[in-house]
């Protein structure tokens, strides 16, 4: 469960403020899509409530604590058990293989040898099983992509972010992307908070979140 | 964590080995210029010290007073004005209480032992060559004991002195002046006028010109007789068990005796005072190095993280802490440290190597080459220090990715 109350959000000097007076309830299990125009605050909002940005004023809770009020060695925990993040620019580390990359969540807890199998059998699922071994650099950004989907499942995770994660793909990858994330929905109940500016994939979701110049709205 | 700053660091070949040959050529200047230094201290150490010992007593020089010719003269009379109060030196200096000194050397425990000296200048002559040399007498035993000695000797021994029979042991400058070979005759003629002829039983080779050319020991009892001063010792040369200890010892026994007490490093004052200079160019020198190779860690790293920004975010996003991602690039500063810490220790020392054998042309102290130190303590500090460097260089990149938050990351980057 994710609930934020009256999030404000504003930037700089005069300050510019981003998101007004959000209010937005995603309950566990849920596809949500956020979508809107570009400057519509749709990454912010994603970002406030993944716990990686803080709100200016108003709260949030997720996974029956307040967001604002956990302490930081709780934050990393959580974040690292329970959260999944996939970025428009995937963001694999260049030093390591596909497979170590999957691994990094485990890694920082000890559990590579666990979740070796899955992270193996993912790969198999996203089509990249035979990159396993390759850097970045030796993969397209579709296989990139979906090794970072991958990386953000490997600890079946409660939740899942991703902003724009099919920005950079083409429609074929895109497509790809998407049923992974819908697949992870319906068979593990991972609550998939998606961001994009795509209206058919914001209709994938079984719920939109619309938002102009940083107010929910309906669209029209 | 340590497993992903070693990916980092062999991900970047070429600037991970221009660190580590800056961080080695640190070391290897510390390990080379220390091992000649010290090369060449522990020759000049050695030279003194077989010329002096850790502790010297000698006889004060005194001042004749009025008062103590007034004594001699007319007793506790206080009432002696002198019209010219006499004055002058002592024409000698000699130790007062010889036996008193062995008594108290023998219970110090500090002591390793002692050996008395009596030194006059006499001439040697051997046919139509003559040589003036400082004959110094001594009890070859414990002479050999308190000195090195024993090591200098070219032909024959120290220890041939022991008989007691009028024999010499004479420099090497000296046997070529007056062209004699061992057991052969020389004739000694002291300031009273004697002459006797000695055997020679020994040529000492220091590898120093001038004191090989002007040195002559023999036994104490026959410097005693040719100088006509029975049981006369002008010097005790005293070793400790610590040579460290001589300078507090010497300032103690100071205290408890009227007699000249000298450590080796007061006797050697300029010496050390040049020492102390070497010593002071070689720090600066080797810790401005370091400091270069340091600098060279720090805009590593610092480029690093700049370049990794996202990397940094996305491992902050993933549930990496803070203290994490210190150690990824704490670490790498660290391993640079020790490998380049260990290769320059490792080049030094073939450095050193190759010093050591060039040939300088000259003497110097016995061979031809120069005097290198391979002491452990050389390359334990400059280990030590290399990895003290990398080890402050690379803390304050760490600190700065430790305070990145990955929200101000994700923001700049889209």
């Amino acid at each position: 469960m994710i609930t934020t109350k009256n999030i404000n959000k504003s930037f700089g000097i005069p300050a510019q403020t981003v998101l007004h007076n959000v209010s937005i309830s995603i309950k566990d299990g849920e596809f949500v899509a956020i979508s809107g125009k570009s400057g519509s605050g749709k990454s912010t909002l994603l970002y406030i409530i993944s716990t990686l940005d803080n709100a200016t004023s108003g709260e949030l809770f997720i996974d029956n604590t307040n967001g604002q009020q956990i302490s930081s060695d709780e934050l990393h925990l959580f974040r690292n058990k329970k959260v999944g993040f996939v970025f428009q620019f995937h963001y694999l580390l260049p030093e390591l293989t596909a497979l170590e990359n999957v691994l990094l969540p485990a890694r920082n807890l000890n559990l590579i040898a666990e979740c070796t199998p899955l992270a193996l059998s993912l790969l198999e699922e996203l089509g990249v099983l035979a990159q396993k071994d390759k850097f970045p650099s030796q993969m397209s950004g579709g296989e990139q992509q979906r090794v970072a989907i991958a990386r953000a499942l490997i600890l079946k995770p409660k939740y899942l972010f991703a902003d724009e994660p099919t920005g950079n793909l083409d429609t074929a990858n895109a497509e790809v992307v998407m049923k992974i994330l819908m697949r992870a929905n319906q068979e593990w109940k991972t609550t998939i908070v998606l961001v994009t500016h795509d209206p058919d994939f914001a209709k994938l979701a079984s719920r939109e979140i619309y938002l102009v110049d940083g107010k929910v709205s309906t669209k029209t | 964590m340590f497993f992903l700053s070693w990916r980092q660091l062999i991900s970047r070949k070429k600037q991970t080995l221009l660190i580590l040959l800056g961080i080695s050529f640190g070391t290897l200047l510390y390990v080379s210029i220390t091992g000649l230094q010290l090369g060449m201290r522990e020759y000049i150490f050695e030279q003194l010290l077989s010329n002096t010992a850790h502790i010297l007593i000698s006889g004060s020089e005194k001042d004749i007073l009025p008062e103590s010719i007034t004594e001699v003269l007319y007793g506790d009379n206080k009432n002696v004005f002198w019209r010219v109060a006499p004055a002058g030196k002592r024409d000698e200096t000699k130790i007062k209480n010889v036996q008193g000194w062995y008594q108290f050397l023998d219970k110090e425990t500090e002591v390793l032992d002692y050996s008395p000296r009596l030194s006059t200048n006499v001439l040697l002559g051997s046919g139509q060559f003559s040589a003036p040399v400082n004959l110094i007498g001594t009890l070859p035993e414990k002479h050999a004991r308190v000195s090195h000695i024993e090591k200098y000797i070219k032909q024959g021994s120290f220890l041939n002195l022991k008989s007691g029979g009028n024999s010499l042991v004479i420099g090497s400058g000296v046997a070529k002046k007056l062209g004699v070979h061992l057991n052969q005759i020389v004739n000694v003629s002291s300031r009273a006028g004697l002459s006797r002829p000695y055997k020679i039983v020994g040529i000492l080779h220091f590898g120093n010109e001038q004191i090989d050319q002007s040195i002559a020991y023999a036994h104490l009892k026959n410097v005693q007789t040719v100088t006509q001063r029975p049981g006369r010792v002008s010097e005790i040369a005293v070793a400790l068990w610590d040579v460290e200890k001589s300078n507090i010892t010497a300032n103690f026994w100071k205290n408890i005796s009227t007699d000249k007490v000298q450590d080796w490093k007061e006797a050697n004052k300029a010496f050390m005072e040049v020492i102390g200079v070497q010593d002071f160019s070689r720090y600066f020198i080797t810790w401005s190095v370091l400091l270069v190779a340091a600098f060279g860690i720090y805009n590593v790293l610092t480029i690093m993280i700049n370049q990794k920004k996202r990397e940094i975010a996305i491992l902050r996003a993933i549930g990496y802490s803070p203290a994490r991602i210190f150690q990824l690039i704490f670490y790498q500063g660290i391993v640079l440290g020790m490998v380049g810490g260990l290769l320059g220790l490792f080049l030094g020392w073939l450095m050193c190597l190759w010093i050591g054998s060039i040939n300088f042309g000259f003497e110097i102290g016995g061979s031809n080459n120069l005097l290198i130190s391979y002491d452990w303590q050389i390359y334990f500090s400059a280990f030590i220090t290399a990895n003290i460097s990398a080890l402050i260089a690379s803390f304050i990149p760490a600190w700065e990715a430790k305070n990145l938050t990955p929200m101000d990351i994700i923001r700049s980057e889209t």
